[in-house]
């Protein structure tokens, strides 16, 4: 089949997985409007569908593994097209997150007489910045820092050095999501507390749970490290995963500035 | 961000490809992909000092911010804003992660 191509691009197969995953969204959509509104087997459609996407997620990326280390279809301009998707991706991300700064910035700028005119509202008692969330500041940052550490490795040949890299990076961003979920524990205001309540846990509990996919993608990383799929030259998975750690990494220094300093400060 | 991003593994192709391109002879390791692999080790190196001193860093500001333990905020009195409920949630009548209000 190779013989016959003459040129580098990659034609892809045919794949079941475009329109399972699209059933398994709709499932997802369908099932969680029923059980957010108490409907009978919402919570069972609900299910299925997230199993249906995990699912289709699973052999999807499995199959892309297998074209590039077996197949050997991620040729240079295959690489170059990998790249660009992934870089729009994270464009709609920050865009997604854009939102959420819009909506905090919105309430915070001008607070309405409801909440008495003053953010943060009374009766909110706000987390102390210079506590948790500064320290997960640096925490965040070694993340990224140890990201490049495993980058350069790998572009040196060093495999071993590589996988110890990434083993530091998902032990920071771990550590990250442990005392994120202890501040969201000892929180004294839920999401149910005023604009304050919805705005905040609306974007840190979205960023929160991009650090969780980040950091799983970075396992996998680590472990593709660790069979010797990664190389000088073919790494483009490992490259989208540390754009999105940094991605990650920058949401988190505005969340910190602007909505737990910023937002949280009381005269 | 994007943009530094794209340049920089651009620039990684285009020299890649330019060096391949150079002559018709057989493409042979020569010294710049070597200093190229050297000058990765050393980046290696630093970023892998940087790492360990971000983690010392962490460490210590831990250690500082875990000892101070957590201060415990008075219970604010019922505004309208404050605990809003319009309707029960599907697994009954309290948030997920609060503390229990509606038996009081």
């Amino acid at each position: 089949m190779i013989e016959s191509q003459r040129h580098s691009y990659h034609l892809v197969d045919p794949s079941p997985w475009p329109i399972s995953g699209s059933l398994g969204a709709l499932a997802t959509t369908v099932g969680g409007v029923m059980y957010m509104h108490s409907f009978q087997g919402g919570a069972t459609l609900l299910s299925l569908g997230l199993i249906f996407i995990l699912y289709t997620m699973f052999v999807w990326w499995r199959d892309v593994l297998r074209e590039s280390t077996l197949e050997g279809h991620h040729t240079k301009v295959v690489q170059l097209g990998l790249r660009y998707g992934f870089i729009l991706f994270i464009v709609s991300e920050v865009m997604f997150f854009f939102a959420f700064f819009w909506a905090s910035f919105h309430s915070s700028l001008a607070p309405t007489v409801e909440i008495g005119g003053i953010w943060p509202p009374k009766g909110i008692g706000v987390l102390d910045p210079r506590e948790i969330p500064f320290l997960n500041t640096p925490i965040l940052l070694s993340s990224g820092a140890a990201v490049t550490w495993a980058l350069h490795a790998i572009l040196a040949g060093k495999e071993k050095s590589a996988v110890y890299a990434l083993v530091a990076t998902v032990s920071l961003a771990l550590v990250f999501t442990g005392f994120q979920g202890m501040e969201y524990y000892q929180a004294p205001f839920t999401i149910s507390d005023s604009i304050y309540g919805s705005t905040f846990f609306l974007a840190t509990g979205f960023h929160g749970f991009h650090v969780i996919i980040g950091t799983l993608f970075l396992i996998i990383c680590g472990i593709r490290q660790y069979l010797g799929h990664l190389t000088k030259e073919h790494h483009v998975g490992f490259e989208a995963a540390a754009w999105y750690w940094h991605f990650v990494d920058v949401v988190w220094l505005f969340l910190f500035v602007s909505i737990y300093w910023w937002g949280g400060y009381m005269k | 961000m994007a943009m530094a991003m794209m340049r920089s593994s651009h620039l990684r192709n285009t020299t890649l490809l330019r060096s391949g391109c150079r002559s018709s002879a057989p493409p042979k390791r020569g010294f710049a992909s070597t200093s190229q692999q050297h000058e990765d080790a050393q980046e290696a190196a630093k970023w892998q000092k940087i790492t360990f001193l971000g983690i010392t860093t962490c460490f210590l500001l831990a250690c500082n911010v875990l000892s101070k333990g957590h201060h415990h905020h008075e219970e604010p009195p019922a505004y309208q804003y404050l605990h809003i409920r319009s309707k029960e949630f599907p697994w009954g009548p309290d948030g997920l992660f609060e503390l229990k209000r509606h038996d009081d």
